[in-house]
């Protein structure tokens, strides 16, 4: 019954979302590249060559251009592109997806029990969100990295939620400062509902939504900062990400003469994101209390 | 001769839902001397009403059928251009917690003035700086304070600022919606009085709409009583509320608590929200009626008279003639 | 629990409430606003009182008070003759289960994402009563006395698919769920219809009969307040200015501040 419910709300919702131009084409990309990213598991059992770390074609020493064998060529020490790119999408799905994940539930905790409870709690919740959002998040990694040598995936993760929870954590507490006072807020206090039990049954499911929308936002400065790691050296060698292409064509000197090698990650990560980006704005709308026909009439 | 007359007025509303009749079929006349209310609760059409008379339907509302005659033209056929000519200068609005459309940075005379350079633009300052204070004399606001911003204002005082915008250009026509409802009782009686002096002193058509019964008993001549989008009972005020007809309006009266009248309350029996998808020519209240019979749900209500300006909306006769106490 | 006959059930000693910018913003003031200026009043079991008073003059901030949604500044506040504004803890949650409140805005006071059931069960459910059965049970017989029949319909649904007098009627419901002594109805009809709002008292009225429940009726309009209550107090700018039965305020009003309320009532008199 109750189900139900929620189930409606969900497809009337999923209605409006697909309906919006943005919504169909940033799910569209995502779609893409989510078979992209499942199919790189499959592509290495293939061909041990298309290994996207280890994988080297016996026929082939150098980097070459597309061909029949090699979709995309190969990279200086004959490694599949394409399957580096398959293996890169995995990649910055999980990082993306994870870190903005932990950033949003650390995030929407620390904004409700903020907004909630007001007075020095807030204020030292607040400032400490200050003092980490004025950061610069890939600054803070490099350091980190030259420090304690080359981090292992989950941490860059890790540290990448660390940093980007308090922007999430303003938008719930404003949101958590305008519910706090409403009459059925009250209400659950006057039955004698304790704290926890009114943010987590009344706050929180009217922050949800939001969330999920500043999630989207979240994945994608979270690619940005891997790619950007990965890139200037400091990613995680173990894996094969778009800025680990990246750096590998720049380090090997080939940028300028590889485009085939060059332009893949690139508009890889420039279209994945943008992805994520188109889908934020299409939730928005499904959010936009304007749409709502329940609640206020 | 009739200031304003609408005939077979229908309003809809297009919606998800479906099209809703906000207004169904109403006809009307409003003369200068004799303000006319307009009673009835939420969702009857009243405010809806009031918006097409000022050419502020919002986007998804059509007018589905009849005219609006006002001097010599259709108001259901203007464009936009043509409504501004009219809207402020010949029909003027006053409508509810209207104190929150005053602008809070723009001192309370220049929100006047602005009304009306708005229509004359070539007024003389001259005329200017005396038109000024005889709208604020006229609303009893002292000239000491003209200049202050909203903010410093009480409640009442807004309220009035708004009537003297409305008044600013000597419209023919005003339209009150729920001026008082957003007041305190004092304030209320206040602002009432002179509602009712400054009509009778520029003589223009007044029409008054509220849910409270009392309040536009005070003020106007004639009422007609609204429920889902249908006028059910019109006639003066001493027709309808001494003798009132239509099981609607009785509900009305009998729910209407004074200070002396605990004995003759009646409480209604009606759950059901009136159903605005319905086709023209239904009656509305029909289900929440306790007199009407299986007849009513599907013939067509007619005009029953009851005195040549009384009149009540009903399928069955009966029910209207014998329905006095 | 024993209501010893000398204490009334509620009573409001000397209280007193202020507001510093600090707390609570009044554009108008920079210093502190006194909302609430030595209130006293008592209500007896199973009667209707009723607080008369207009915009700004403190009677929703003693509805909140008597909840303990606020704390007065000074003065107290008794339930049978004990103290209660220090209440905390165990002793807080006894005292919110026996007074309970029904809020003024239909449209606001019900959690949208919470179906009916859920609402009305949540005090029972915070105070930890019954089980999962008997509560399905409470919350039933509690829809059928509110009028929101038949209950197994109005169950699973939703604060949107309900009208604003619906919805009362569900506010009504989670207040009396806990079977409290005292509810404080602060503006419950004022969003509402004239023809709902009756419907609504007759409710109340209903309610107080059958379970001898104490009701502090808060609002603006003196001619409710003389039809549904039993005794009646006008506050005007944080003091009460008068209290006696509702008979004797609106018959022989003593304080001028009363006088003109009763004056300004709009009437069916037709002359003008």
């Amino acid at each position: 019954m109750q189900k139900n419910h929620h189930i409606q709300r969900f497809l009337k919702g999923w209605k409006i979302f697909i309906q919006n131009p943005l919504g169909k084409m940033g799910v569209g990309i995502l779609i893409v590249f989510m078979l992209m990213a499942l199919a790189s598991f499959f592509v290495p059992h293939i061909n041990p060559m298309y290994d996207p770390m280890t994988g080297i074609d016996p026929d082939i020493r150098i980097s070459t251009g597309p061909s029949l064998t090699h979709l995309l060529g190969t990279d200086n020490v004959g490694r599949d592109l394409f399957a580096q790119l398959l293996e890169g999408a995995k990649v910055a799905f999980i990082v993306g997806l994870s870190s903005a994940f932990f950033s949003i539930v650390i995030g929407t905790v620390i904004g409700m029990i903020s907004g909630y409870a007001g007075g020095m709690v807030d204020t030292l919740l607040m400032r400490v969100a200050d003092i980490i959002m004025v950061m610069p998040s890939l600054v803070i990694l490099l350091i980190l990295s030259s420090l304690f040598g080359q981090f292992n995936i989950w941490i860059i993760v890790f540290i990448i939620a660390i940093m980007r929870w308090p922007a999430v954590s303003r938008v719930i507490r404003s949101q958590t400062l305008s519910l706090k006072h409403r009459p059925f807020i009250e209400a659950s206090r006057v039955a004698g509902a304790s704290h926890l039990r009114i943010i987590f049954r009344h706050i929180m499911p009217n922050v949800l939504p939001l969330a999920f929308l500043y999630m989207t936002f979240r994945v994608t400065s979270a690619i940005l900062v891997e790619a950007a790691l990965s890139f200037l050296g400091f990613g995680d060698p173990s894996q094969v990400s778009w800025g680990m292409m990246l750096q590998w064509v720049w380090k090997s000197g080939h940028m300028f003469q590889a485009p085939y090698w060059l332009l893949p990650p690139g508009i890889s990560i420039s279209l994945l994101t943008l992805s994520f980006y188109m889908l934020g704005r299409a939730m928005d709308e499904v959010l936009d209390p304007r749409l709502r026909k329940e609640g206020q009439s | 001769m009739a200031l304003l007359s609408i005939k077979n007025l229908s309003i809809g509303y297009q919606t998800k839902a479906g099209m809703l009749k906000a207004v169904d079929n109403i006809s009307f006349e409003l003369e200068r001397g004799r303000p006319l209310g307009f009673v009835g609760e939420s969702g009857c059409g009243k405010t809806t009403i009031g918006m097409a008379l000022m050419g502020l339907l919002p986007g998804n509302a059509h007018i589905l059928g009849g005219t609006i005659g006002f001097q010599d033209q259709d108001l259901t056929r203007l464009n936009e251009d043509q409504w501004r000519r009219v809207r402020g200068k010949e029909i003027a609005m006053i409508f509810q917690a209207a104190m929150n459309a005053l602008n809070p940075v723009m001192r309370v005379d220049e929100q006047v003035i602005e009304a009306i350079v708005t229509h004359t633009p070539d007024i003389s300052p001259d005329d200017l700086g005396k038109r000024i204070n005889e709208l604020f004399d006229l609303v009893e606001i002292p000239r000491a304070r003209i200049k202050d911003f909203p903010h410093e204002y009480s409640g009442g005082m807004k309220q009035r600022v708004i009537i003297a915008m409305a008044l600013a250009c000597n419209p023919k026509l005003i339209i009150a919606d729920e001026p008082t409802t957003a007041l305190d009782v004092i304030v209320q009686d206040q602002i009432l009085k002179e509602i009712k002096a400054i009509q009778k002193a520029m003589n223009t058509g007044l029409i008054f709409i509220s849910h409270d019964i009392a309040v536009v008993a005070s003020v106007c001549k004639d009422i007609c009583v609204m429920y889902g989008g249908q006028i059910v009972e019109k006639g003066t005020r001493e027709e309808v509320f001494r003798n009132p007809r239509h099981p609607y309006t009785k509900a009305l009266l009998g729910s209407y608590l004074s200070l002396d009248n605990e004995l003759s309350v009646v409480i209604p029996d009606m759950r059901e929200t009136p159903d605005l998808t319905l086709e023209s020519g239904c009656c509305r209240f029909a289900v929440n009626c306790k007199t009407c019979s299986s007849a009513c749900k599907a013939d067509t209500p007619k005009w029953i008279d009851i005195s040549r300006s009384h009149k009540a909306l009903c399928c069955d006769e009966t029910i209207i003639r014998n329905s006095h106490e | 629990m024993s209501n010893p006959k000398k204490y009334p059930l509620i009573e409001m000693k000397a209280v007193t409430k202020e507001y510093s910018p600090r707390t609570r913003f009044f554009s108008k003031c920079q210093n502190k606003v006194l909302a609430l200026n030595s209130i006293d009043f008592s209500i007896e079991k199973g009667e209707i009182f009723g607080l008369v008073g207009q915009s700004g003059s403190g009677k929703t901030t003693c509805g909140r008070l008597l909840v303990r949604l606020e704390e007065p500044t000074s003065g107290s506040i008794c339930l049978n003759g004990s103290p209660v504004n220090k209440l905390k803890g165990v002793g807080l949650k006894t005292y919110r289960s026996k007074v309970q409140m029904i809020f003024q805005d239909p449209y606001q006071s019900l959690n949208p994402h919470l179906s009916i059931a859920e609402t009305i069960l949540e005090p029972l459910v915070v105070n930890g009563l019954g089980t999962a059965a008997t509560r399905r049970e409470k919350v039933l017989h509690t829809l059928e006395i509110v009028g929101l029949s038949p209950a197994d319909d109005f169950y699973d649904r939703y604060p949107h698919q309900l009208s604003g007098g619906q919805r009362q009627r569900v506010a009504i419901a989670r207040a009396i769920v806990l079977d409290p002594d005292f509810i404080v109805a602060d503006e419950p009809t004022s969003m509402l219809d004239a023809t709902i709002a009756i419907q609504l008292f007759q409710l109340l009225t209903q309610i107080r009969k059958r379970f001898d429940m104490a009701f502090l009726f808060i609002t603006h309009n003196l001619a409710a307040a003389n039809y549904l209550c039993d005794r009646i107090a006008v506050i005007h700018e944080g003091h009460i200015v008068e209290v006696n039965t509702a008979n004797n305020i609106i018959q022989h009003p003593e304080h001028p501040y009363t006088k003109r309320l009763i004056q300004v009532q709009p009437g069916f008199d037709f002359n003008g």
